[in-house]
């Protein structure tokens, strides 16, 4: 449905909504030795993994929030449910006022979802026909189609391949074009599933870049799902962490800094080769003179550290350097796997809902 | 209804466009994939027809019956290839390679897109052609001759034919839905049966069997039954509605079997991701 | 003695890793073929639904007694039967294609194993599912059918075993050189299955003997590759053909076509590991 034609019927600022979402699978056991697999195939055993737990979330109008977690932590599970794909088993969702599932058609024409490791462009056609194709099963109007295209070939750089073959795509052309078809029927909001996914560092830049553009030009609401956190922190005021089917964080990423500590690195270069011993600081790595050091900047001091490290050492230069958003959020999973892992399951090798 | 019709020429005419334009960019490929689909559609038909011309006949069938019965198969088969082509027929790959969340993000009724998404008339009328003609002339041959009702009888069965092959591929395409993996391919099974099966004359098996054949596995009703009725001696009797009266039966069917299986999708969603195939 | 004696005893020693990465293979092919559901034996149903139907229309077709180019009732029942037992031996088939297609070829070139191998192994896993489920299931209901299983005599069955190996090594040779027709023309691997299937069904002679055939097409087509991958074991088994001739063809097929592909995997090899994804 075209922008122009649309009543603006969500008169509420929140255009997704999920309360206490709650998502289960069952998944078949299997095994890679003959006699198990036989016997699984007359007699099947299942587990049961929980991708949703209880999750809440509210996303208002013009937002554009990361949603980042780990891998299986129920980021994709979401993308699926708002876009009426997948039934939660418990709970409550709407998007732009609507049910997913009952309301499928009218929602799928006022948002876009954008899957990064699949495509909905025509294979053996050029990427102007799966435009077209667009076109005319969205009901376009010409004149809002051939406005919206004008504005994506400019956003995306689209000129160069629009009339290239599908396949003969590289995968940054290919996703920049998935983006632009998922845009030209002006959706109210994007659901991106990793969409940068395999990409170079030129291509996901352009990419970033034209989802902060749209939103910020047409209002457009995103959510978007990732791996890459230093991307997401450059796109997303806000971001929520999901861990195990359960949101772990909901705000600002300075917050989610702030709530993780402050990590940095001490680099010391000393005139002996002996690295000095540092209360508060853990040595993590030492090469000749140059030495470096983890530690916490909420609990340790700088200056103390230097001050400790000045009456061990001759030093010859002293470096400090934040945590990269990707260190410090790989430390998180890894405790939170730590923690799932002392919390083991039982002999039996089920996984315990969490 | 105006409404659904204008809708459905809209879609059917964007998909021809785009079946004309594939075909254009490369004569080697269109010619290959012309090529192939005839000797496919002729392949298929082989069986009975070189034992048919062999043995002048197959059982009490005379050869320009059995003749008949194949250019009916071909006319059918045919029809569904230049609708539902992109594995719709073969509707279990794509359910099976977790491909329906392309056709589930289309701002319309899962059933427009399922029978305008496959629509690829300039790839296959040669065979159309070639069934056409052969039935034409099978026909000249039949004891009955050709009349306006055995005309309108024809016509009647080949779309309950065509409509009864497609319920059959759905429902037991649906397994998919609780099988992805295991029945990604029974469509396949399926269309072999009704292309190795359904060209035969199915008088010759037990009477069981020949039940099974017009129900769980309708073959019997894809052109061995219609032909029977339109190729016998007497012209088309009763018997002739069977297959037109089958058919809404089937069709209900496989609605009722694949909402199911949607609903059963949307619970557990697919685990399984396969590019190939999909617009392709 | 000694010059001769280390690259053969090096060639044991490679034997023995080689055969496990088969076997592994094998085992790995054979529980995918499993699927992800009982749900999957509706499938070998639908060929066990098949053959019954075959063999009722031969019997329409021939009364007791009577024969059809020297072919009586019960040699061609037995001929449909054992048709269906080894359907899938006799019209070999691998993946090989797909992985060309899809790009994987190139993880199975560094492999410690040969692309062959992989390919052996592979088929033979996907084969028990349909040997379990279908031939098996077909051999014990022969009798309820009417039909004798057994071959023509003993000489028949020893005489088999070759040449279903030859029609095995036949058919996987096309495979391999359609796959590789696939890549070097770009053509889509389902257009070059369909054909294949399509010619074979009417070629091969594995649903009607090639000597029924009308209009002397038999004798044209039982020189062809396709009749030893197909016919040539069957007639074997059932007595129904000269078994040196039917050997020698086959074998003659066999290394005519093994070399044809061999060539093509070497003229195209570089080729392959660009296509694809």
């Amino acid at each position: 449905m075209p922008r122009s034609d649309r009543s603006d019927t969500s008169a509420s600022d929140t255009v997704v909504e999920l309360a206490e979402v709650t998502k289960t699978y069952r998944r078949r056991r299997r095994s890679e030795h003959i006699g198990q697999a036989l016997a699984r195939f007359v007699r099947p055993t299942f587990e049961t993994v929980t991708a949703l737990d209880g999750v809440s979330l509210r996303i208002g109008r013009g937002e554009v929030v990361a949603y980042a977690g780990p891998n299986g932590a129920g980021k994709s599970t979401t993308i699926k449910i708002l876009s009426g794909l997948l039934a939660p088993d418990q709970g409550r969702v709407r998007v732009l006022g609507l049910h997913p599932l009952r309301q499928r058609i009218e929602l799928v024409s006022r948002i876009s979802v954008v899957f990064g490791q699949r495509t909905e462009l025509w294979w053996d056609h050029p990427v102007a026909a799966s435009f077209d194709w667009k076109r005319v099963v969205w009901g376009i109007e010409r004149s809002d189609y051939d406005r919206m295209v004008s504005f994506v070939k400019d956003l995306l750089g689209l000129d160069d391949f629009f009339h290239s073959m599908a396949r003969e795509l590289s995968l940054g052309q290919r996703m920049r074009a998935d983006l632009g078809l998922a845009l030209i029927n002006e959706p109210e909001l994007m659901l991106l599933d990793e969409p940068t996914l395999g990409l170079d560092v030129l291509a996901k830049r352009r990419v970033l870049q034209s989802i902060v553009d749209m939103n910020r030009e047409r209002g457009m609401t995103v959510l978007v799902t990732s791996h890459d956190m230093p991307d997401l922190e450059t796109l997303a005021p806000r971001v929520v962490v999901i861990n195990h089917g359960a949101l772990a964080f909901d705000g600002a990423f300075s917050q989610f800094r702030t709530k993780l500590g402050d990590p940095r690195r001490l680099i010391l270069v000393t005139a002996d080769e002996q690295p000095p011993a540092l209360t508060g600081a853990t040595l993590v790595r030492s090469d000749g003179g140059r030495h470096q050091y983890a530690f916490d900047a909420n609990d340790v001091p700088i200056a103390g550290l230097i001050d400790q490290a000045g009456a061990l050492a001759t030093l010859l230069d002293v470096e400090t350097q934040r945590a990269s958003i990707d260190d410090v959020v790989a430390d998180v999973y890894d405790r939170w796997l730590g923690e799932r892992v002392t919390q083991a399951a039982p002999p039996s090798g089920r996984i315990r809902p969490r | 209804m105006a409404g659904r019709a204008r809708e459905l020429t809209r879609l059917w005419s964007k998909y021809a466009g785009m079946n004309l334009l594939t075909l254009i960019r490369s004569r080697r490929s269109a010619a290959i994939e012309i090529g192939t689909d005839v000797v496919l559609n002729v392949a298929v038909v082989s069986t009975s027809l070189l034992l048919a011309q062999r043995f002048n006949g197959i059982g009490q069938w005379d050869k320009y019956q059995i003749f008949f019965m194949l250019g009916y198969a071909m006319t059918v088969n045919g029809a569904l290839n230049i609708f539902f082509g992109y594995n719709l027929r073969m509707i279990s790959r794509r359910i099976g390679r977790g491909q329906l969340d392309h056709m589930l993000l289309q701002p319309q009724p899962f059933w427009r897109t399922f029978i305008t998404e496959g629509f690829m008339p300039f790839s296959e009328p040669s065979v159309l052609v070639i069934a056409g003609a052969f039935m034409g002339w099978s026909a000249a041959r039949l004891p009955a001759g050709v009349t306006a009702l055995w005309v309108i009888a024809l016509v009647a069965n080949l779309i309950a034919s065509g409509g009864i092959v497609m319920a059959f591929q759905v429902i037991w395409g649906a397994i998919a839905f609780w099988a992805p993996m295991s029945a990604e391919e029974i469509s396949s099974s399926t269309n072999r049966m009704v292309l190795q099966l359904g060209t035969l004359p199915l008088n010759v098996v037990a009477t069981g069997l020949q039940a099974t054949l017009v129900t769980v596995v309708p073959v019997g009703l894809t052109a061995w039954l219609p032909a029977r009725e339109l190729a016998g001696p007497g012209g088309p009797g009763l018997g002739a509605l069977a297959t037109p009266l089958a058919a809404p039966v089937f069709l209900i069917l496989a609605v009722l079997t694949f909402r199911r299986g949607l609903a059963h999708y949307a619970e557990i969603g697919s685990q399984r991701y396969l590019s190939f195939g999909h617009r392709r | 003695m000694t010059s001769v004696a280390w690259p053969v005893a090096g060639s044991i020693r490679r034997l023995g890793p080689q055969a496990r990465a088969i076997g592994k293979t094998f085992s790995l092919s054979a529980i995918a073929a499993l699927g992800d559901s009982k749900l999957r034996l509706l499938d070998s149903a639908l060929r066990i639904v098949r053959v019954v139907v075959l063999l009722a229309l031969w019997r329409s077709i021939l009364g007791h007694g009577e024969t059809a180019n020297g072919f009586g009732l019960g040699t061609l029942l037995t001929y449909t039967l054992v048709g269906e037992l080894f359907a899938e031996q006799l019209s070999a088939g691998s993946d090989f294609g797909n992985w060309i297609w899809e790009g994987s070829i190139v993880s199975k070139m560094v492999y410690p194993f040969t692309v062959v191998g992989q390919i052996i192994a592979d088929v033979a896993g996907q084969w028990t599912f349909g040997f379990v489920s279908v031939s098996i299931p077909i051999l014990v209901l022969a009798p309820l059918l009417g039909v004798d299983p057994l071959p023509a005599d003993a000489r028949a069955l020893f005489a088999f075993i070759p040449a279903i190996a030859l029609s095995v090594i036949v058919g996987l040779a096309i495979d391999f050189i359609l796959a590789l027709a696939m890549a070097v023309y770009d053509l889509a691997p389902w257009l070059v299955a369909n054909l294949r299937a399509a010619i074979a069904a009417v070629l091969a002679g594995t649903v009607i003997p090639l000597a029924i055939l009308p209009w002397g097409l038999g004798t044209i087509f039982q020189w062809l590759p396709f009749a030893s991958m197909g016919s040539a074991p069957l007639l074997i088994y059932t007595g129904s053909g000269h078994v040196a001739r039917l050997l020698l063809v086959q074998t003659g097929w066999a290394a005519v076509m093994t070399a044809l592909a061999a060539g093509m995997w070497r003229a195209s090899r570089e080729r392959l590991v660009s296509h694809g994804g």
